[in-house]
């Protein structure tokens, strides 16, 4: 029953990481740059939620979910002013040019966030209700298995888009190749910045799920954007499936390695999984399609 | 002839008079800079103990600027650098991140400007330095009391303790070991965890494992509030008698009245919990000017900054002035009479607040005065 209980938190944890993993790299393969305000897009998620909560009517059972479309809607239009504003200008530069400028758009967030809702956490509401389901004797909370079930359902959409339709093959067929993409006649431009919205987008649903459980707060987005940054190392530099993998393995460590341990024994533990990665895998768990680390 | 210059002599000199008394009329504003970090991860506090030194500062003949430190120590000596570069500074408003004023100390100590900041950290008074003056009790005060309360109040005999591996955790963790081992009640378990740890099921069950009847805390807000809420998920039915964090009105807020049924904290004063006319005035006034609650930092920094003022209108005109009556005056302050210990450490008494789960307003539930026993010198 506890391993159960410590089995769905990790599991849950590790989803809204995945989230932001996944939107990290979806921008990074585009552009094969790094997005350092991708982890203030989680933040703008959070607070976005907490922003868009006020105007919900009182006592719906399901009042995150319902923000969720909110949400995903601010976020992606977010990702698109960090992509007109961080990336197109400069994106003939060299690559410090584009780490530098988000790095600065991100200051500019979560000063901007800090100014607009003060320094303190701020909690959004619950995705599907509080409490606990009881399920073979274990003590399952809402919370957690709602954001396992949301996250499923946008990865699923995710691969469906990039296996099915025409923009997911363009996605993927800029992120192979993007001189031979353009050669073909497929709109960069226009690539670069969807994948900007969407990476973002994905980065602010899962600040919507973290923020009930966590808290969210205008400072987080530094320590997100690390655990993005770990995660695409371990699963493999522009792999969505490494990406995931590799934020599981960080909520595994978090979670799991943490309660027969302790948390900085665990989070110690955990860079040394890094190391040891770089070490003896250095293209990642599953391979590194972008083949340019940063 | 020979008047023409003596004139011009005569008429250069009145001016040269004049200019004189028209420039000592005029002598710029005492300045005191007010240093705290307004963004980072101690945004909140940083953020309370500003507006508490504003609250003070606005609207008197002192001169003030708000200078952001962030979290790192660099960018408080740098924000320092630029805000001592001026003769008529008699003091600083230092933050309150413990990291952040063991840098500044030693330049304090060179420009001969002294601090006044609500850090809790115990060594930024121990450093033997003269220019560090804390207006928040230190943790040989609020450890004491949260130590005190938990074991001869709530009978606390197997308590655990949870801390952060920040300065302010490490050396609240420290203090709290020191007093609960003095009075005979060792820490059954004790962990620390970074700030930005998410899931406290791990710890819990470690606290649950341990058989802890009491869970003593020293968070930072965000972090006690996840420790209250996933403990209350867990199930997990002891009581929690958390740090200062807890008692600032944003921890609060978090939270869900049921959960914070029987939640207990230290602090140096709960200016929402005070009844009082002169408090009520000062909760009012902090409400208008910022539309949000006060917290003890902000009443702890709006104390310090209106000893500076009392200072300066008992005479003080320099640094070394405004450090002479801060070691030596005694203080009526709104949250408690302040008086330094010879190492700058000004408050000496602590309250404990407790919320009985029916709202977000805590009650104070035990008042510990004077527990150095320098306000009987």
């Amino acid at each position: 029953m506890l391993l159960t209980q410590i089995a769905l938190n990790a599991l849950a944890l590790g989803s809204a990481y995945a989230l932001v993993a996944i939107g990290f790299v979806l921008v990074l393969n585009a552009t094969t740059a790094v997005n350092f305000a991708h982890g203030e897009g989680v933040v703008a998620g959070g607070f976005a939620a907490v922003a868009l909560a006020i105007l919900l009517p009182p006592d719906i059972p399901i009042p995150g979910l319902l923000l969720l479309p909110g949400v995903l809607l601010v976020t992606a239009l977010l990702g698109l002013a960090i992509g007109a504003l961080a990336y197109l200008p400069i994106r003939k530069r060299p690559p410090i040019s584009v780490f530098v400028s988000t790095i600065a758009v991100g200051i500019i967030i979560a000063n901007g966030l800090n100014a607009t809702f003060g320094a303190a956490p701020r909690t959004a509401p619950p995705l599907i209700g509080v409490g606990t389901i009881e399920f073979l004797g274990a003590s399952l909370s809402r919370q957690s298995l709602a954001i396992i079930g949301i996250t499923a359902v946008l990865m699923s959409g995710l691969a469906m888009v990039l296996q099915r339709t025409q923009l997911g093959r363009q996605f993927r067929a800029c992120a192979q190749d993007p001189e031979m993409a353009r050669a073909l006649g497929i709109r960069l431009t226009r690539i670069t910045m969807i994948s900007f919205a969407l990476g973002t987008a994905f980065a602010g649903a899962a600040g919507l799920l973290l923020a009930h459980q966590f808290f969210i707060s205008p400072s987080d987005g530094g320590t997100l954007i690390l655990k993005a940054y770990i995660a695409v190392v371990i699963g493999g530099w522009g792999s969505l499936r490494g990406a995931a993998a590799g934020a599981m393995l960080i909520a595994f460590f978090e979670v799991g390695v943490a309660t027969f341990s302790s948390q900085p024994l665990a989070e110690g533990l955990l860079y040394i999984a890094v190391l040891l990665v770089l070490f003896f895998r250095p293209q990642g768990l599953f391979g590194e399609p972008q083949q340019v680390r940063v | 002839m020979r008047t023409l210059p003596r004139l011009v002599i005569t008429f250069a000199t009145g001016m040269a008079a004049i200019l004189s008394l028209v420039t000592t009329s005029h002598a710029e504003p005492l300045r005191v800079p007010v240093l705290v970090p307004i963004t980072g991860f101690l945004s909140l506090e940083g953020t309370s103990q500003k507006n508490g030194a504003e609250l003070a500062l606005v609207g008197t003949d002192v001169s003030f600027s708000v200078i952001d430190t962030a979290t790192a120590p660099e960018i408080a000596i740098n924000a320092f650098e630029r805000a001592v570069d001026a003769s008529d500074v008699v003091s600083v408003i230092a933050p309150m991140l413990g990291t952040q004023m063991l840098a500044l100390v030693p330049l304090a100590d060179e420009f001969g400007i002294p601090l006044i900041t609500v850090s809790g950290t115990a060594k930024i008074t121990e450093l033997g330095s003269p220019n560090v003056y804390r207006f928040f009790p230190g943790d040989a005060v609020v450890k004491a009391a949260q130590a005190r309360y938990a074991v001869e109040e709530l009978d606390a005999s197997r308590p655990a303790i949870i801390s952060q591996t920040t300065a302010y955790g490490q050396s609240g963790r420290a203090a709290l070991e020191a007093n609960l081992r003095r009075i005979g009640t060792p820490p059954v378990f004790q962990e620390s965890m970074d700030v930005s740890v998410k899931d406290m099921l791990p710890v819990l069950l470690k606290v649950r494992d341990s058989g802890a009847d009491a869970l003593l805390l020293q968070l930072h807000s965000g972090p006690t509030a996840l420790v209250i809420r996933h403990a209350k998920a867990l199930g997990l039915d002891i009581p929690i008698i958390a740090g200062s964090a807890m008692h600032q009105p944003e921890t609060a807020a978090l939270l869900e009245p049921a959960e914070l049924k029987g939640v207990c904290a230290e602090s140096g004063s709960s200016p929402v919990s005070e009844t009082s006319e002169e408090m009520q005035a000062f909760v009012d006034a902090y409400r208008r000017s910022f539309d949000r609650e006060p917290d003890a930092f902000a009443l702890g920094q709006y104390d310090g900054a209106q000893m500076i003022l009392a200072a300066i209108a008992a005479g003080a005109q320099t640094a070394d002035a405004v450090r002479s009556h801060l070691q030596t005056a005694r203080h009526e302050g709104l949250a408690m009479t302040y008086k330094s210990d010879g190492k700058g450490n000004m408050a000496h008494s602590a309250v404990i607040i407790c919320y009985d789960g029916t709202g977000r307003v805590p009650q104070i539930v035990k008042r510990y005065e004077n527990l150095t026993g320098v306000l009987l010198d």
